[in-house]
């Protein structure tokens, strides 16, 4: 069967030209980057080689560059390590209800810890409100995380904006870039973040593999305790392949990203509006235009997001839905409860994201295969034909 | 060379049963995928594990993944909660002792996840039951399992007779040492599960627990004889079933026995031994697997009933059943099942039951 991925906002393949950077690191430069022998060298020459292409990526310095595990980890370095390290200048974290859990259930953390979070609400496309934004903060407000685009629905925020009016208060600013690093043009300093998370498995790197950005002067406590490494901010022993991986990606995520960007925003319009031709009553969750290219998340009355999905699969389509089990049924995605999307219309939600390897033939393939299976899905009277 | 004979979507509750039942479709070459139901039961904290609960969701995911087969969690807890556990609650606030896996397998298992598993793009839909589907002169049958012990067909009587056709029991002929021996050979992570025996969505403390957490009344009332004389009080009628000897808290010369549910009174009457048999009952919500009913058979009125002879009736929606030997405890609500020796004919909903002749 002819296997069509749609979901790149989950995962990426990596690269095989990030697989052929990896490789050597392995077996032949496989030494530790702490250690002060040759074999250490030239591991901790790799690394750092990584480290200048993503700080010149992001018209950053390489010391303002700390690798992680991946985006879970740096929003947590980010949110817990400036809070704590602030936490005498106050205790009110700023946020938004459409963040990633990564983000979300740090901040529930700390309001177990005693700081207090401000929650802020999205508009029907997904936008939060840089007024909003600066309307809540208070004097006892050390941290604002907005994310820069929406893993669900794929909105933009106006992060410079949001940044500029945070900065004049002299807060810090972090923003979750996990679905933008590598596929948007991004400057930390044009976008007025004080840190920023990216994760290599969402740009054809490997996954394990993420950074945090943070901006030179920036107040955080280290995330992990132990050596020397980054600084001293994150303790344990570099992930070598990873890094150079993560580096290779980003390399190769600039010198196409143009032209990839566009490539993709006219395969998703094309997808988005042979949908809206095809099925009646759909719905294109996020905001028209400021959304990812490769993201196309629609809500489809009357049907159940995983029925939909399965039968996609069982044709060899890949996607993803909002809704997920859980021990107390299935919850609709907090992302499209806060857009203000009722619970049925939430539960019949598909999120398609395009990549590298998506082809017109594909987006018209999925456009020949998901209007039959919504009509059978609305319309199952017709039993055990 | 395997043969590809069909997608199968296996009904996967995260037991041995339904394990094994997708390990030798996948082995006779069929397409197979594991379901498994999201049925939104909670257990208590620090309970033991509940068919349908999350553990269980997540056992289903582990053989899945031992098996090679895809698996999928799909969300039914809405159709739970409307088609067997209101229902349920209801038939209990009206003194009856109802059978809510005989109402899940007719409208969930064998009902909306059969059509959506059709939907979707499967062939038929499998499980892990303990019974057989045989097709005689083109026409699907039901019929008991090999292993007669765990035989459960009576909560497969009210199957839609046209589902037969799509549904697959590969257990149909394995014992359950059996069914346990191949998941332990094919090293199936729940090859030593314990079996679970309760009602999945009654949690630990009890029937009556739940029902009153459902708003249903359970209070004290008055336990009286045949003839209306008060001899004790009860706990509240959830708490009893029709035939139950013992636990009413009454000393008597002789041992007595629940005769009958008054819900509208919230009364137990009591009574002697003899006075529990019934010789005929009623039944609606009748389900026939065949073309018509014969006129007799053999009967069960309950799950560990050994079936009894009886003749059959049936005018309309209702059905009635005379034994050649008047039975004990026949309890409306629970299911009776008529059986031509080894084929499942179908069944109803007893209703009434009934001492003497009709």
């Amino acid at each position: 069967m002819n296997q069509i991925y749609m979901d790149y906002a989950a995962t990426t393949p990596t690269d095989k030209r990030v697989v052929a950077a990896m490789l050597p690191y392995f077996e032949e430069v496989f030494g530790n980057p702490s250690s002060l022998h040759a074999f250490g060298q030239e591991a901790g020459a790799a690394v750092e080689g990584a480290r200048a292409r993503i700080a010149s990526f992001l018209g950053a310095t390489p010391p303002e560059i700390i690798f992680t595990s991946g985006g879970t980890e740096s929003d947590n370095f980010a949110i817990k390590g400036v809070a704590y390290a602030n936490r005498k200048r106050g205790d009110h974290i700023i946020t938004s209800s459409i963040e990633h859990r990564a983000v979300l259930e740090t901040c529930r953390f700390l309001e177990v810890e005693g700081f207090r979070v401000t929650y802020l609400p999205v508009n029907g496309e997904g936008l939060v409100d840089p007024a909003a934004v600066a309307g809540a903060i208070t004097d006892r407000t050390v941290l604002v995380s907005i994310m820069h685009a929406n893993n669900e629905i794929g909105t933009i925020q106006p992060i410079a904006e949001i940044g500029k009016l945070v900065r004049e208060r002299e807060i810090y600013f972090h923003t979750d870039a996990v679905q933008t690093f590598g596929h948007l043009p991004l400057k930390p300093a044009e976008l007025n973040v004080d840190l920023l998370s990216a994760s290599a498995h969402k740009l054809y790197g490997p996954k394990g593999a993420g950074m945090l950005y943070i901006r030179k002067g920036t107040r955080v406590v280290p995330f992990m305790n132990g050596g020397e490494q980054e600084g001293g901010r994150r303790a344990s022993t570099l992930n070598v392949p990873g890094i150079v991986g993560f580096g290779k990606a980003v390399e190769l995520a600039g010198g196409e990203l143009a032209e990839e960007t566009a490539r993709l925003t006219a395969l998703r319009d094309r997808f988005i509006r042979g949908l809206a031709d095809r099925v009646e009553g759909i719905r294109l969750n996020g905001h028209p235009v400021l959304r990812l290219p490769n993201s196309v998340s629609i809500s489809v009355p009357h049907v159940e997001g995983e029925g939909m999905l399965l039968s996609l699969d069982m044709m060899g389509i890949a996607c993803s839905t909002g809704s997920a089990c859980s021990s107390a049924g299935v919850e609709a995605s907090h992302v499209l409860t806060a857009i203000g999307q009722p619970p049925e219309l939430a539960h019949g939600s598909l999120r398609f994201s395009l990549g590298r390897s998506t082809k017109e033939s594909d987006i018209d393939a999925v456009l020949e295969t998901l209007p039959p299976i919504v009509a059978r899905l609305r319309n199952m009277a017709n039993r055990y034909g | 060379m395997v043969r590809k004979v069909g997608k199968v979507a296996v009904a996967m509750s995260g037991g041995v049963d339904s394990a094994v039942a997708a390990l030798l479709l996948r082995d006779e070459g069929h397409e197979v995928a594991g379901v498994t139901m999201c049925l939104g039961v909670v257990p208590a904290e620090g309970g033991k594990a509940k068919c349908c609960g999350p553990r269980e969701i997540e056992d289903a995911r582990s053989v899945c993944r031992a098996l090679g087969i895809r698996h999928y969690v799909v969300d039914f807890a809405a159709d739970l909660e409307e088609k067997v556990i209101r229902p349920f609650v209801a038939e209990y606030c009206r003194g009856r002792t109802p059978n809510p896996c005989v109402a899940c397998n007719r409208s969930i298992k064998f009902g909306s996840l059969l059509e959506k598993a059709l939907a979707w793009g499967f062939e038929s839909i499998a499980t892990g039951h303990y019974a057989a589907i045989e097709v005689e002169n083109g026409v699907h049958r039901l019929k008991r399992p090999k292993d007669l012990r765990k035989d459960q067909t009576y909560f497969l009587h009210a199957i839609p007779r046209e589902a037969l056709s799509r549904v697959r029991f590969p257990l149909a002929g394995y014992a359950k040492d059996e069914v346990r021996e191949i998941a332990k050979r094919a090293a199936l992570p729940v090859f030593d599960k314990p079996e679970s025996q309760d009602i999945c969505f009654i949690p630990e403390e009890g029937h009556a627990a739940f029902l009153k957490s459902r708003g249903a009344f359970i209070g004290p009332g008055e336990i009286v004889d045949g003839e209306g004389r008060i001899l004790g009080e009860h706990r509240g009628i959830a708490c009893y079933t029709i035939g139950q000897r013992g636990g009413l808290g009454i000393s008597s010369p002789e041992p007595l026995y629940v005769l009958a549910i008054d819900a509208p009174r919230n009364r137990l009457v009591v009574g002697p031994k003899g006075a529990v048999k019934s010789s005929w009952l009623t039944a609606d919500r009748v389900n026939c697997l065949v073309d018509a009913f014969p006129e007799e058979a053999l009967a069960k009125i309950r799950y560990a009933h050994r079936a009894a002879r009886c003749r059959i009736s049936q005018e309309g929606e209702r059905l009635t059943v005379r034994f050649a030997e008047p039975q004990e405890a026949v309890a409306p609500g629970q299911s009776v099942v008529l059986y031509d020796g080894p084929t499942v004919l179908g069944g109803g909903i007893i209703q009434e039951a009934h001492i003497g002749t009709c």
